[in-house]
């Protein structure tokens, strides 16, 4: 329908391109086309749809007051650490024991965890713990940034060349970008976006490969792959080019030209290289997406979720993926919010409520196009909390739960090492910061097979892959 | 201290500092090896303080030298030309107007930066709010609404003649990062006002008043939890807040990783950066910080008029530094809540039973000593007023200079923002032309700089631009809005598969950049232009020099080109807006709504064009 259209656009956006490459005589990897470039085919199942969607979870999520212990003996120990009242009842960061029980998560037959530890989501995690009895979620317990596998003696050892671990453990910015990257901030490309850039040949369009809803994270920016940027709206048209700048159509014309024309100045090539991007796709994106009627209700019944508007236009951009030329796809949406220091429990429920429903939401879209297992979600967060409380909430940690959700995940069970409840046991580094028994680039390597990466390019979208002793956990189809 | 003498700041800076700094360089025959490159300064004008601190650097850099060794030079640099006038001020404040650019040609660059540094506060944003009632308790609720202090600190950047000290304000204010957006706490207008008070109150006075300040202050303790941070309790397992201890050292004042003194990172053995500190001195640290909460003294109480039944305190808490005496908190306590412990942080020991102020006075003074403090902070302000990528001579200039003003004094900020501006590397128009110069200017920068040029008023008095935080819609930032702690952008940010990154440079302000904030912004600023902007399209601006010279298309382009770029705007790029302009017929006679639409052209165009948006 608009192939047409957006061939003429790109072929525009890549001759200007061209022209200021070389221009510019540097930095080839920004001048990504809005044509697809056709090098080796990097996945054997060329032709289907596949997505996967990060959700990020910034401020560093407590995962101890996500899931739950919910047998009584973890229960006990937790409510002992945590300010729990007399006889199972809520205090300080610990909800009484019945209020879990609407979300307690059934072990499946055969599966043993730690101390017989069994787990309870957040109470305001109906939907997902649906999803869990569906077998369409699961958790993934105590991942984190890793180098190589340490144990509690490895990571006090002096000796960094034997037992490397991730640069500025414990501060936001830094996980967060190692999370992404495996790399503290000021990398430059993610695993989503190295992803991405195998995954560009397999699109017509590459600028869709990786598409943020969220503001720049380099999680899907690869050594070509770009993070296209969107808002829950969908994409901004620059107005004064769209219509006459005040009146004119020369006003529009020139600054159409000063928004893409090429420069020399380094700061400005760069401004101009995004303006033009910005320009360039809008008109794809606004088309693609205005054909898209979806039912599913992204919006609760009151309240806000930011979450959820996120979810939603990536939603209507996966049913798009027709006229937007795209077969794999890396989105990344994100919620604020999760540093509780303080108020930990008046304001975590309502961001698990916010979790809960977004995702939910998401999952029945994906249902509703008939992709839901060819779409899988997961949660990823700066770090996890200690288990130890301050008061009224808890501070910055290193492993840490997540979910991860789609038709094609293996759910109803648990994946990973359950740490014991405990401050004083060797798999917590003090405090209850988790010692992280299966590395964010084992979880990115599931994923990233599942997706379409060959074993033989694992490494280079998560390089320390192979110092772990499996690269699938075993999460997806 | 002898600040007024431009002369003796620089060289004294230069002999106290360089064992620390530059030990190369330590000599008087260091200082004068540098005589290559008697390239002059702005065509003969020389700055004194420029050069000897430059000198003093070791390697120079680009900086020019006098000729002859020990050769009198001139005592005042000026500008040459009005763009080298609006360049300097445009770096220093938040606009420049004729009269300013008049002005600094005449003086000098250090006499009217001196006389911008001497000027008191104008009205504080406390001040404003009480003007408005803001403070008081009506049915109106000002005490759960945040908009007072959005239109407090617009007001501020919009309004205050004293643009120079705003201008560092905010750029402290982005280091020093409280945000009302994350507030939770009642009185958020006030307490925002408050701690954007301080800032100004320390703007150009010493690093280590504005860091106690800071850490005291009843809204950073709300947003980095000091406020109610109880001590350790060995029974149920309790531990301190750590947050504060945290941000306070990466953020606020020594960062991650051990520094030179010229910003760059020491490395070990292997080549990786030093780390500053460990975990253990951040749980350590966290003990100091413990027994705080607001102070209450002085406080009424009045209920709720709205009828909620809810008791509402008066603004005194937000006031007023927090404080470890139980007895003046909103629930009065028995007992200090303050650690007890030893504390042992970056080789530095507070011994146990150490009552709370001397705690955090070893705490506060040994950041602020730590070698890493100066170079942090210098990067960082070279940063927001001047280049993202500075030299590391530049740094270390300037690094050297919070390590001693000249006259003894560590911390001197007034001493240092000043060296900051009137560096060679700032003025000289051979670095600056470098195609690496400059930085991005941040969007509330540009919205500011739009309204203070252009006359702008506000219909209601309040400048109700409200929060503009929303990307693709607004500016994604808003002043005093910092989605976290981290600021709206990392001084290390690299832009991904950008030249900025394949030629090794960061671009803080990038961060904010992406295909729906360009759009948002120029989308943003076309309505403000030509429509106004805020509520009900309040914020206008009036043009009225500008329509007096509108039938003049050439004309009208060069003064917008000077007061919004310092006249950067290139030949090429006024080719290209004057076929828009010229497509709008006007004379002297024409009716001003025409000429009005020539006018709009005219300053959105440029204020959309890459040579506006990287200030250089």
């Amino acid at each position: 329908m608009h192939i047409g259209q957006m061939n003429q656009i790109s072929r525009r956006a890549f001759l200007r391109r061209s022209g200021q490459l070389a221009v510019m005589g540097t930095a080839s990897s920004w001048a990504l086309g809005l044509a697809g470039i056709s090098d080796a085919a990097a996945f054997s199942t060329y032709g289907d749809y596949k997505a996967l969607v990060c959700i990020f979870l910034y401020g560093g999520n407590d995962h101890n007051s996500t899931i739950y212990p919910y047998d009584t003996a973890n229960y006990d120990l937790y409510s002992a650490i945590r300010g729990g009242g007399a006889g199972q009842t809520a205090g300080g960061l610990t909800p009484a024991r019945a209020d879990l029980a609407a979300t307690a998560l059934a072990m499946p037959a055969g599966q043993v965890l730690t101390n017989n530890i069994q787990y309870a989501l957040a109470p305001q995690m109906t939907r997902l713990k649906t999803l869990y009895d569906q077998g369409m979620m699961a958790p993934l317990l105590n991942v984190g940034p890793l180098v190589v596998p340490l144990t509690l003696d490895q990571y006090k050892s002096s000796n960094l060349t034997a037992y490397p671990r991730p640069a500025n453990l414990f501060s936001h910015n830094d996980q967060q970008s190692t999370w992404q990257s495996s790399a503290p901030e000021g990398a430059t490309d993610g695993w989503g976006g190295r992803m991405g850039d195998l995954a560009l040949s397999s699109n017509t369009n590459s600028l869709f490969t990786c598409i943020s809803a969220t503001g720049n994270a380099v999680m899907l920016s690869g050594t070509r792959a770009l993070a296209y940027e969107v808002t829950p709206s969908g994409a901004i048209p620059v107005k004064g080019i769209n219509q006459r700048l005040f009146g004119t159509t020369q006003g529009s014309a020139a600054l159409n030209t000063l928004m893409t024309e090429a420069r020399s100045h380094l700061l400005e090539a760069d401004y101009n290289a995004i303006s033009q991007r910005s320009i360039g796709a809008e008109g794809v994106v606004s088309a693609a997406l205005s054909q898209v009627n979806l039912a599913t209700n992204f919006t609760p019944a009151a309240g806000r979720n930011k979450l959820a508007e996120q979810l939603s236009v990536v939603a209507k951009l996966i049913a798009a993926r027709q006229p937007m030329g795209v077969s794999r796809q890396v989105f990344m949406v994100s919620l604020n919010g999760f540093d509780t220091h303080d108020f930990l429990p008046q304001n975590h429920p309502g961001l698990m409520d916010q979790v809960d429903f977004a995702m939910d939401a998401f999952y029945q879209a994906t249902v509703e196009m008939g992709v839901a297992s060819q779409v899988t979600a997961f949660t990823a967060s700066d770090f996890g909390r200690t288990l130890a409380s301050n008061g009224d909430g808890s501070d910055h940690g290193w492993g840490s739960h997540h979910f991860v959700m789609g038709g094609a995940v293996q759910g109803g069970r648990f994946y990973g090492q359950a740490p014991q409840i405990s401050l004083t046991t060797p798999d917590q580094v003090g405090q209850g910061r988790l010692l992280p028994t299966t590395a964010v680039d084992q979880y990115a390597a599931t994923l990233a097979g599942w997706f379409g990466v060959a074993p033989s390019e694992l490494s280079s979208v998560v390089p320390n892959i192979g110092n772990f002793g499996t690269a699938n956990l075993g999460f997806l189809d | 201290m002898a600040l007024d003498s431009q002369d003796n700041v620089a060289r004294s800076a230069c002999m106290h500092a360089s064992p620390e700094v530059m030990p190369a360089a330590g000599s008087a025959s260091a200082v004068h090896a540098e005589t290559r490159a008697p390239q002059r300064l702005f065509n003969g004008a020389i700055s004194t303080l420029a050069l000897a601190t430059a000198a003093c650097g070791g390697d120079g850099g680009s900086t020019a030298a006098p000729g002859t060794p020990g050769a009198p030079v001139a005592t005042v640099a000026k500008p040459q030309s009005d763009s080298e006038a609006a360049q300097f001020i445009l770096r220093a404040g938040l606009s420049v107007s004729d009269a300013d650019i008049k002005s600094i040609k005449a003086n000098g660059y250090e006499p009217w930066l001196d006389a911008q540094l001497n000027s008191s506060i104008s009205q504080t944003g406390t001040a404003w709010l009480t003007a408005q009632g803001y403070d008081q308790v009506t049915t109106k609720a000002y005490f759960d609404n945040s908009y007072p202090g959005d239109q407090m600190i617009w007001t501020q950047l919009m309004t205050s003649p004293d643009s120079v000290r705003k201008r560092v304000a905010l750029a402290l204010s982005e280091v020093f990062v409280v945000s009302l957006s994350l507030l939770n706490i009642r009185w958020p207008g006030s307490a925002i006002a408050h701690y954007w008070d301080q800032l100004n109150a320390n703007a150009f006075g010493n690093f280590r008043t504005l860091l106690e300040d800071v850490t005291l202050n009843p809204a950073m303790g709300d947003f980095l939890n000091t406020r109610g941070n109880r001590k350790e309790d060995p029974k149920t397992g309790r531990q301190p807040d750590e947050n504060y201890a945290r941000e306070v050292m990466q953020l606020f004042t020594i960062g991650l990783h051990e520094l030179n003194q010229d910003g760059t990172a020491k490395l070990d053995v292997s080549g990786k950066p030093i780390e500053t500190y460990t975990n253990d001195d951040v749980t350590n640290l966290a003990h100091v910080f413990t027994g705080y909460d607001w102070d209450y003294t002085g406080n009424v109480n009045t209920s709720d008029p709205r009828g909620t039944g809810r008791t509402i305190p008066s603004t005194q808490f937000v006031l007023q530094p927090m404080t470890t005496d139980f007895a003046k908190w909103q629930r009065p306590q028995s007992s200090s809540q303050h650690s007890d412990l030893a504390a042992t942080f970056l080789g530095t020991t507070v011994p146990a039973n150490t009552p709370a102020s001397q705690s955090l006075k070893i705490a506060l003074d040994t950041l602020f000593n730590h070698p890493n403090a100066g170079p942090f902070f210098a990067k960082q302000m070279i940063q927001r007023l001047v280049t993202s990528n500075p030299s590391p001579a530049y740094v270390s200039r300037v690094a050297a200079v919070f390590g001693n003003n000249g006259a003894g004094v560590r911390g001197d900020l007034r001493a240092v923002f000043k060296v900051i501006l009137l560096d060679d590397e700032a003025l000289n128009s051979a670095a600056n032309s470098d195609p690496r110069f400059g930085k991005l200017r941040e969007p509330v920068l540009r919205l500011v700089q739009w309204g203070r040029t252009f006359g702008a008023t506000s219909t209601s008095g309040t400048w109700d631009l409200g929060d503009l935080s929303e990307a693709g819609v607004e500016l994604s930032q808003s002043p005093l809005r910092s989605p976290s702690v981290f600021n709206f952008f990392r001084p290390g940010y690299v832009p991904p598969n950008s030249t900025a990154a394949a030629n090794s440079l960061v671009a803080p302000e990038f961060q904010l950049v992406n295909e729906t904030t360009i759009a948002g912004y120029v989308n943003y600023m076309t309505s403000a232009i030509g429509s106004g902007a805020g509520r009900n399209r309040e914020v206008k601006a009036q043009y009225a020099d500008e329509i007096a010279i509108a039938h003049d298309a050439a004309a009208l382009l060069d003064r917008v080109s000077l007061l919004l770029t310092a006249g950067q705007i290139s030949a090429a790029t006024k080719a290209t807006i004057r076929t828009a302009l010229d497509a709008v017929i006007v004379t002297q006679t024409s009716a001003d709504t025409d000429k009005l639409r020539r006018v709009y052209l005219a300053v959105l165009l440029v204020m959309a064009s890459p040579e506006y948006l990287v200030q250089k």
